[in-house]
């Protein structure tokens, strides 16, 4: 039998994941709040342990407008300069 | 008098014009400038199929001389050079104004899928950071995809299209003969919507393999295609519908001749397994979020409990018995056009009401289950469809409700006691927010932002005091908004 395939067949480029960082010391954080409620909490202490514990040096502090819809343009620019990003996802 | 579109290759916003000029330059003179390189200016007009001329802008001079902020720009040039009118950026209006100029019919459509307007991107010439520019966008706005590969198959078709293609139930499979009759000549290739969260072309042959599976009738392609539209819609935001942990899922809602016309059904049983034009309807729409728009319930779709409705959701207004407008009437449209409704909706919550002989009576049963909406002390931050049954509504309209009467009863009616709000939980922290009102003499926390939160759908059977609260996911334009796309 013969059928026409339903799925998605939409090529996407595969990228791979940026490398791991083998040390915080020095290096530039952004810490990513997509809005729910609990996030700037869990992302406060996850600041002040990042600074005290690990020597970062910058903490960048970013929110999206919403957590329904993915994250503008304008905050990715903001966020595109750090070593590594943090995203508090959860409530 | 012409046209010049100031575009680059890797902008959203530029893609996004790029059809709209094509059926500007069927009568006017268009040209385009792109700010990019030959390759990457080569693949974009093979890309988006360009049927004018797009020429490059080395060194930015032609930029710099119009004095470009934004891509696209478009500047309307009369015989003498002299900018007469200019556009950044992507507008339907300013579009339709633009062809009016050069006596056109309008080229933008309200309901071609398409947001109202959309900001462009900065100028190259002025972008601060070319790092990382010029990477290859992802394609969202051709209007030609490719055709659907053809699987053979020596198993048995039944089991393996259950598995890999299913809602959890055996599907018919589409073979290419059944998928042929599901086109019925329609141009196979054509890119209808990319379907959230993974963007997949939703050309005409996807769509009409995911209806045979269905089990669709051909004659419901009018229907299933802007319908698509309708979900990849920007306002809906089905990426976030179809991600999130709520319950919700897409509640089609059909109005007007076509109910008749393809057998959508509008009474009793109506939110259940009555007709088979609501459930393979609503039952196409799912496949197609899960095999074109990539949202699995054991992947991306991460609801916590589910949705009934994720299996089929579809049901037709009852407009032979609503004395009133019907839902799209309201969303804009006329009584005599037909239209589909996408609103992101919870399970339908009864509300039983057989003693009450008044209107008011009726409408404060529903105000109760109204105010559970989401959680009982969270305001403002979604919005309801109350599924009147025709016994209830026979009785409101006696009392000389109108439907805006009703939607402002149900919405002076519906709060929260502030009582409610000692312990801490949800909703309560948002309180400085809400509006304080009276109900029934009791200081309440007003439960929804506007009148018009309240959707209003007359349905069912004529026995039975039987309506129904279908509450919503997030709304807004932060959130999911209701749509109606006309048939």
């Amino acid at each position: 039998m013969r059928i026409v395939n339903p799925l998605n067949e939409t090529v996407v480029d595969r990228a791979s994941a940026a490398p791991r960082l083998a040390s915080l010391q020095g290096k530039t954080i952004a810490l990513l709040d997509i809005s729910k409620p609990g996030g700037s909490v869990f992302l406060d202490r996850l600041e002040a342990r990042l600074r005290t514990e690990h020597g970062v040096a910058t903490v960048i502090r970013e929110m999206k407008p919403t957590f329904a819809k993915p994250a503008p343009p304008d905050v990715l620019q903001r966020i595109r300069s750090a070593d590594a990003v943090i995203e508090a996802l959860a409530d | 008098m012409r046209l010049i579109a100031i575009v680059q290759t890797d902008c959203p916003t530029c893609r996004l014009i790029a059809p709209y000029l094509n059926v500007l330059a069927r009568s006017a003179a268009v040209m385009g400038i792109s700010q990019d390189g030959e390759d990457a200016t080569r693949e974009f007009v093979r890309q988006m199929e360009m049927r004018f001329p797009v020429e490059r802008d080395p060194g930015f001079e032609i930029s710099k001389k119009f004095g470009v902020v934004t891509v696209p720009t478009l500047y309307v040039v009369d015989e003498q050079e002299r900018i007469v009118r200019q556009e950044p950026g992507f507008d339907k209006t300013a579009l339709n104004e633009i062809a009016a100029m050069f006596g056109l019919a309008p080229v933008a459509s309200p309901y071609d899928g398409a947001p109202a307007s959309k900001p462009g991107c900065s100028s190259r010439h002025l972008e601060t950071q070319t790092e990382g520019e010029g990477a290859e966008a992802l394609d969202l706005h051709s209007k030609r995809g490719r055709e659907a590969s053809v699987i053979e198959l020596d198993e048995d078709a039944v089991e393996y299209c259950y598995r890999i293609f299913g809602d959890a139930l055996p599907v018919v499979p589409p073979t290419v003969e059944r998928v042929e009759a599901m086109l019925g000549g329609l141009d196979r290739r054509e890119v209808i919507a990319r379907i959230p969260p993974c963007y997949g072309e939703a050309t005409v042959e996807k769509i009409a393999a995911n209806a045979v599976m269905a089990g669709c009738e051909p004659k419901m392609m009018r229907v299933l295609i802007p319908l698509m539209r309708a979900v990849a819609d920007e306002r809906f935001n089905a990426h976030g519908v179809q991600a999130t942990t709520h319950f919700a899922a897409p509640l089609i809602v059909v109005n007007g001749p076509v109910r008749q016309e393809l057998g959508l059904h509008s009474r009793q049983n109506v939110f259940s397994n009555v007709a088979r034009a609501n459930s393979t309807l609503g039952r196409a729409l799912q496949l197609v979020l899960l095999n074109i728009g990539g949202a699995r319930p054991m992947g991306i779709d991460m609801s916590a409990l589910g949705n009934p409705g994720k299996f089929s959701y579809c049901i037709a207004e009852n407009e032979e018995e609503n004395p009133w407008e019907p839902l799209h009437v309201d969303q804009g449209l006329t009584k005599d056009q037909s239209a589909v409704t996408l609103f992101a909706a919870e399970a339908p919550h009864g509300v039983s009401e057989h003693k009450s002989r008044t209107a008011r009576g009726v409408l404060k049963a529903i105000t109760y289950s109204l105010a559970t909406v989401w959680s009982y002390r969270a305001c403002l931050g979604f919005e309801a469809v109350v599924a009147l049954c025709p016994e209830h509504v026979r009785t409101i309209h006696r009392d000389g409700f109108s439907k805006k009467d009703v939607r402002e009863f149900l919405f002076e009616n519906t709060g929260i006691p502030l009582r409610c709000y000692e312990e801490p939980g949800e909703g309560v922290e948002q309180r400085t927010m809400y509006k304080e009102i009276f109900i029934d003499g009791e200081r309440c926390y007003q439960k929804f932002r506007a009148p018009e939160s309240i959707k209003i759908v007359v349905a069912g059977g004529t026995a039975g005091k039987f309506s129904a609260v279908l509450g919503s996911w997030t709304v807004g334009p932060r959130g999911s908004q209701m749509v109606t796309y006309p048939v």
